[in-house]
């Protein structure tokens, strides 16, 4: 039931009038020039440009710019920050952007209830920021929370190195203004859990844009805790390293994070912003966040620390200052961009894994990575199993995106081969659908296609992400590059 | 089809077929409507004989009742046409309890006490603390997102269920999420099974997060002036205390467990020694600064008795509400005032609860009217347990909202035959 039209069957001229009309002239967005801050999003190896940008400021506006576009039988793409990693805010051909760059307002701050209501392009350390005065903090932070949007953590469902204790984005989502792909406002959830009828708010989060666009947020907020240390550990081996994380866990103890990196990692970060934090010849280090009473993370932090001992470590340094804090996690925050210093391109992959398994699927990543001659660096959130093998590679070198996606492609079999997931924050987006039948049955994926009939009857809403059509991955597995053919790369 | 043809059907394909007691007819009929008409209970064993039963009832439209335990929590099931029982229960097996990864995989009949019993051998648990506890499985629980006070520090169970298998209402067997703790690939059916009542599909198997049980585990009752109770309510959620429970209690819960009140704050800390000490130090001098009374408790007893009170007793009304958090004292007065022997249990942070009412003493109008104080606020109420007329006469889900479309619109793409707890929710 594709019914997208061909593109030379569209006449945009009615249909730039209708948004003008809407929006205002400002908000519309149409020359060539302009459009292109918007053909990609963090997945920059694609870029596509949009038939036109739209830019609105409310529900209302975003209600009937939906209502045109399902009249025309127009595909819409929404887009935050345009931060993602999966594609999900990539254009497709013929599409209408909507961008909630002018949707930035803070709608309700309830501290009496801890609930913040936002519209959806707010920033998400600006809800932070917007509570901190008053000790609480919103717990879910993605290392791009400087600059995502909610809206764009709501659609992907994002995490951060805080998830280990305080769960991802779902866990801290009450309610939802949602605009339906026919332009229909619903309200879903509220500012209490477990509203009467079906969790559509529990649904719609992590649906990529697939579902509707969504114009408020009701976001629970947390008490900031009393007390943080944070252990930097390191190891001379991963095994040691990984049995530590797992022994932390079962000694009772869960840290707010846990993150590892890898020697790579470090040097990278080291030869960019010369922490002298991280020891140049670990093999690996553990950086360890411990937060609530000051007596529960004292304690904890002895018992983390010896732990770690046990395990081998070489040294471990402690933070309690926030100063000495942040200059330990500055360079894991780093990590991602100084690995643009070792090398022209880099390509991330995220995947999960059982946190037992940590040591055989670092040792086969490292093989696959031999085997194709890449280079790729680890630096992840341990604690959750969740992976991000970061691909160097040379764009400007023919086939080496093909090669690297290949590559990607088999380190997210091992995760499934192992138990693991294809995604534990970054989203499926265009970049993963193809790998969605190595998690997913036929039957399964089809089930999740109903959830999609039912929202957008038109396959308007973001249409080809997500889930797999035989016609662009056909049978098996495929990187992005075979069903993002039509797509220019750079 | 006729009752003997349809019993006879089943036993074709599964051996787990009963003509049901007529104590168990007793038990199940709480869940139905006077005119519906059941043929037979069926058991399967196994995830095969479970899809071949569904998809045999899908084949002749025969509609079906999931029916675990005691628990009859949701509307009433109404057969347009002879119906069957599907009980889960014998699909009761420990798939995995992956204890570094603190995680666990099982199948949905499994009892919610065995498999905690199980994981408790490991020092973890699953952190649910459910209705029905010693009898509902673990099915029946994620149906009717059935927990209680561990809310508020591990939210509900939607937040710890990670991975779910289901028999979709053509017999078809699919799952979503994983067995990982993340896991963003594919949408959140987990999410949407929950709370859903069975309308959506019959779980079969389910992977949740697990907790490491605590070193220490200490609960405290404060009571005294609803003001200061209030201010003290107020306090603790701004503080640094990390209660794992807190709720705020009536008059009518804290009589039968032998204190003269007429609201509490009971209060459940658990973690290692000195940090539960700690807290409930710091408690004591909240609590005192306002000329509160505190009492530390020994073991959960008291949890215990008032799980009892509310679902061990005689036949009564009991409801779910939600209140805004900053409005919760002032409702469960305005409740408890009028009936003072009403349980009202208001979970502090959520602002979610449980009341119940013993059934000779509310009317319809009473309920309705306790919703519309309720709904006026932000809040809903709606309806566990009442008696099939009670039932019969009141929309027991008080569903508010504008979503209405798209709800109606999942129940009809995922069982377009209505087969699957028909009218039970939509
Ligand atoms: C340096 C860097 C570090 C990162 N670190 C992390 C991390 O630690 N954890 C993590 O989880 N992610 C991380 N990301 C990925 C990314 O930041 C997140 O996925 C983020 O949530 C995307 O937000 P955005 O506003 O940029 O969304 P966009 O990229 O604009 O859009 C993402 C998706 O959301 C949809 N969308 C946007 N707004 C709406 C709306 N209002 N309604 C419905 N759908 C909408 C889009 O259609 C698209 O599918 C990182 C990215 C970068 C570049």
């Amino acid at each position: 039931m594709l019914t997208i039209p061909k593109p030379q069957t569209i006449n945009w001229q009615p249909i730039i009038k209708e948004f003008e009309a809407i929006l205002g002239k400002n908000n519309v967005v149409r020359t060539r020039e302009d459009l292109v801050a918007y053909e990609c999003d963090g997945l920059t190896s694609y870029k596509q440009q949009p038939a036109l940008v739209v830019l609105p400021r409310s529900t209302q506006e975003v209600s009937q710019v939906l209502k045109v576009c399902d009249r025309y039988s127009i595909p819409f793409v929404a887009r935050g920050a345009g931060t993602g990693l999966s594609g999900g805010a990539l254009p497709i051909a013929n599409c209408v952007l909507i961008v909630t760059a002018l949707m930035k307002q803070i709608l309700e701050v309830d501290l009496e209830n801890q609930r913040v209501i936002v519209q959806p392009g707010v920033i998400n350390n600006w809800v932070t920021q917007a509570v901190s005065g008053a000790g609480f903090y919103y717990a879910p932070d993605p290392s791009s929370q400087i600059i995502c949007s909610i809206g764009g953590n709501i659609a992907e469902n994002s995490g951060g190195v805080h998830c280990l204790k305080y769960g991802v984005t779902t866990n801290h989502v009450l309610g939802l203004k949602v605009v339906l792909p026919n332009g229909e406002i619903i309200d879903v959830g509220g500012k209490i859990p477990e509203m009467p009828g079906y969790d559509l708010t529990g649904l719609f989060v992590g649906s990529e844009g697939t579902l509707g666009i969504t114009t408020e947020i009701t976001l629970k907020i947390l008490k900031t805790p009393e007390a943080v240390h944070v252990l930097l550990a390191d190891f001379e081996s991963v095994d040691a390293a990984a049995s530590t994380v797992s022994d932390i866990i079962s000694a009772g103890i869960i840290p707010a994070g846990m993150e590892m990196m890898d020697n790579m990692s470090i040097n990278a970060v080291e030869d960019t912003i010369a922490s002298g934090c991280y020891p140049r010849d670990a093999v690996v280090i553990l950086l360890i966040e411990l937060d609530g009473l000051e007596v529960d993370v004292e304690e904890c932090s002895r018992q983390v620390e010896a732990i770690a001992r046990n395990n081998g470590a070489r040294d471990i340094t402690t933070a309690i200052a926030p100063e000495h804090r942040l200059k330990l996690w500055k360079g894991r925050k780093a990590a991602f961009a100084a690995m643009g210093k070792l090398s022209p391109d880099y390509y991330v992959q995220d995947g999960v894994i059982p946190r037992t398994k940590l040591p055989l699927v670092l040792a086969e990543i490292e093989e696959l990575g031999n085997k194709y001659g890449y280079k790729v660096a680890n630096v992840f959130h341990a604690g959750d199993g969740n992976l991000h093998p970061l691909i160097l590679y040379d764009n400007s070198q023919k086939g080496a995106l093909e090669q690297v996606e290949l590559l990607g492609g088999e380190i997210l079999k091992l995760c499934v081969r192992v138990g693991g997931s294809i995604s534990g924050e970054h989203g499926i987006g265009a970049d993963k659908k193809c790998y969605m039948p190595e998690m997913f049955t036929d039957a399964d994926l089809e089930t999740m296609q109903w959830v999609r009939e039912v929202f957008d009857q038109k396959n308007l809403a973001n249409p080809g992400k997500v889930l797999p059509s035989p016609r662009t991955c056909g049978e098996g597995a495929k990187p992005s590059h075979h069903q993002l053919l039509e797509i220019p790369r750079f | 089809m006729e009752a003997t043809e349809i019993h006879q059907a089943f036993i074709e394909i599964l051996e787990g077929v009963v003509l049901p007691s007529s104590a168990q007819l007793d038990q199940i009929k709480k869940s139905l409507t006077p005119n519906s008409e059941l043929a037979c209970v069926i058991y399967p064993r196994t995830q095969t004989e479970l899809n071949q039963a569904i998809a045999l009832a899908s084949k002749h439209q025969i509609p079906i009742l999931t029916s675990d335990s005691d628990l009859n929590w949701g509307g009433l099931v109404d057969f347009p046409t002879m119906g069957i029982g599907v009980n889960s229960s014998h699909l009761n097996q420990l798939i995995d309890h992956a204890v570094g990864d603190l995680t666990v995989t099982c199948e949905a009949g499994i009892k919610f006490k065995d498999l905690q019993n199980i994981l408790a051998k490991s020092g973890q648990f699953l952190a649910i603390d459910p209705a029905y506890a010693e009898t509902a499985t673990i099915g029946e629980i994620v149906n009717t997102a059935n927990t209680n006070s561990f809310r508020q520090r591990y939210g509900g169970i939607r937040d710890m269920l990670l991975g779910i298998s289901f028999v979709r209402a053509d017999g078809e067997l699919v799952k979503a999420g994983g067995r990982v703790v993340k896991n963003v690939a594919g949408y959140d059916l987990m999410k949407l099974m929950t709370g859903a009542y069975g309308t959506l599909g019959i779980i079969s198997q389910v992977t949740f997060r697990l907790y490491p049980l605590p070193q220490s585990d200490r609960t405290v009752i404060i009571t005294g002036k609803a003001d200061a109770i209030n201010v003290a309510r107020a306090k603790i959620l701004t503080s640094t205390l990390t209660p794992w429970s807190m709720d705020i209690i009536s008059q009518g819960i804290l009589i039968k467990l032998g204190i003269n009140a007429e609201i509490g704050l009971i209060i459940r800390f658990g973690g290692l020694n000195q940090g539960v000490d700690e807290q409930i130090s710091r408690l004591a001098a909240i609590a005192q600064a306002l000329n509160l009374e505190i009492k530390a408790l020994t073991g959960n007893k008291t949890w215990q008795d008032m799980q009892n009170l509310f679902w061990q007793s005689d036949p009564a009304i009991i409801c779910k509400i939600g209140t805004l958090p900053n409005l919760a004292v002032t409702n469960l007065l305005k409740i408890s005032s009028k009936t003072p022997s009403v349980a009202l249990q208001i979970h502090a942070s959520s602002g979610l609860g449980i009341l119940k009412y013993e059934s000779s003493n509310i009317s319809i109008a009473d309920i309705q009217q306790i919703r519309n104080l309720l709904v006026s606020t932000g809040g809903f109420l709606t309806v566990l347990e009442a008696p099939i007329n009670f039932k019969q006469q009141f929309d027991i889900w008080g569903y508010a909202g504008n979503a209405t479309g798209i709800m109606s619109a999942l129940k009809q793409k995922f069982d377009p035959q209505n087969i699957l707890n028909p009218h039970r929710f939509i």
